[in-house]
């Protein structure tokens, strides 16, 4: 069976694409599927060192394309983590060596060696934008709950639909406490100001940045509610489509549990 | 003004509703945002169809987009001239 290829994006940077595509690739790859994850970040990239992988880097996703080594010479193997690869940007290059044909090509390669093809796109919807559309069957949409973000996605999600790539949509770093005191838009608020699917949400977590700062998978850390919702991300991915969606809102309290059993609550 | 002052007081914030709100109005801008030369060639339909049924002054037809809250109208406006008459449509048109 061919490999589904999917692009993570989201218009604005800074809003966690690099975080989710490590994450989520990590989580497909630990059930067992054959995952490859590759920055299409071209001139710009770090997917490497969030993975920890940096140091092992000797092809690039532009050598591949450009027919300088074999797709395998490029794929970096993880340290942790079994059938997990990570193709690297080129890093002294710019985005316009690569077309969308490029990469269309590459696509029907990738789609042969892997179940699942993560390609980390970089922020904007120019020339590295539409390469890395190029070849996927789906994508990710990721944004934060803020209006900047939202907007961002919208016009994202109106490219990706007019290229017939089905967007789904990720909530990245909502805050419960805020949510509830009215002081951030919540995961349905975005839902229905972009009406998309969603695959998940995320809360903000320090352990994010503590997984970053070590380059080691924030998947396999315990007690990581980002990790965990990225692991949910991934099998509503990889066959369990309705695995209902957690709302960091309902999560009660100890009040709030309390005067719910004595019935001042519902 | 008291309003805001209990809010602060009581740390329930309101940004939230303000948030989507704005957003909302932002991407309905953002969707009808039609650029010149869009335009131009609207123009251009626009006064072809027109002309199949009425003798309008070309030079003085008139597009707007108008933009409120919660709609934005596209406005043509343009003198007519004369009607067409109904035998020299048919005939006009195949």
């Amino acid at each position: 069976m061919e490999g589904r290829i999917i692009v993570v994006t989201s218009g604005k940077g800074g809003v966690g694409k690099t975080t989710a595509t490590a994450s989520i690739g990590a989580a497909l790859a630990l059930s067992d599927r054959r995952v490859a994850v590759i920055d299409m970040d071209i001139g710009l990239r770090n997917l490497d060192v969030v993975l920890g992988l940096e140091s092992r880097v000797v092809f690039n996703i532009v050598d591949v394309v450009k027919g300088r080594c074999k797709l395998r010479q490029a794929a970096i193997r993880d340290k942790k983590i079994e059938n997990f690869f990570l193709i690297p940007a080129s890093q002294s290059d710019n985005k316009d060596v690569l077309t969308p044909e490029d990469m269309m090509k590459v696509g029907q390669e990738l789609r042969k060696e892997f179940d699942f093809v993560l390609m980390d796109c970089p922020a904007g919807i120019e020339r590295g934008f539409e390469n890395a559309i190029a070849a996927a069957d789906e994508a990710l949409v990721v944004c934060t709950p803020d209006v900047s973000s939202v907007r961002d996605a919208d016009r994202v999600i109106g490219l990706l639909l007019s290229r017939s790539i089905m967007p789904k949509l990720l909530v990245n770093r909502v805050i419960p406490k805020m949510v509830g005191r009215g002081d951030m838009l919540s995961h349905q608020d975005v839902v229905e100001v972009l009406s998309i699917d969603l695959v998940g949400l995320v809360e903000m977590d320090d352990q994010v940045v503590v997984s970053t700062n070590t380059g080691t998978h924030l998947v396999l850390q315990s007690n990581s509610k980002a990790g965990e919702a990225f692991q949910r991300i991934a099998m509503r991915l990889n066959g369990q489509p309705d695995l209902p969606i957690e709302d960091p809102m309902a999560r009660k309290g100890l009040w709030k549990s309390i005067s719910k059993k004595l019935g001042l609550r519902k | 003004m008291l309003d805001g002052l209990l809010r602060r007081y009581f740390g329930k914030g309101e940004s939230r509703s303000v948030a989507k709100k704005r957003l909302r109005l932002a991407l309905i801008y953002d969707k009808v945002e039609v650029s010149e030369d869009l335009l131009r060639v609207l123009q251009g339909d626009i006064v072809d169809v027109i002309s199949r049924y009425f003798e309008i002054d070309k030079e003085s037809l008139k597009l707007d987009i108008e933009r409120s809250d919660d709609l934005s109208a596209l406005i043509v406006s343009t003198p007519i001239l004369r009607a067409k008459r109904m035998e020299k449509l048919t005939s006009d048109v195949p």
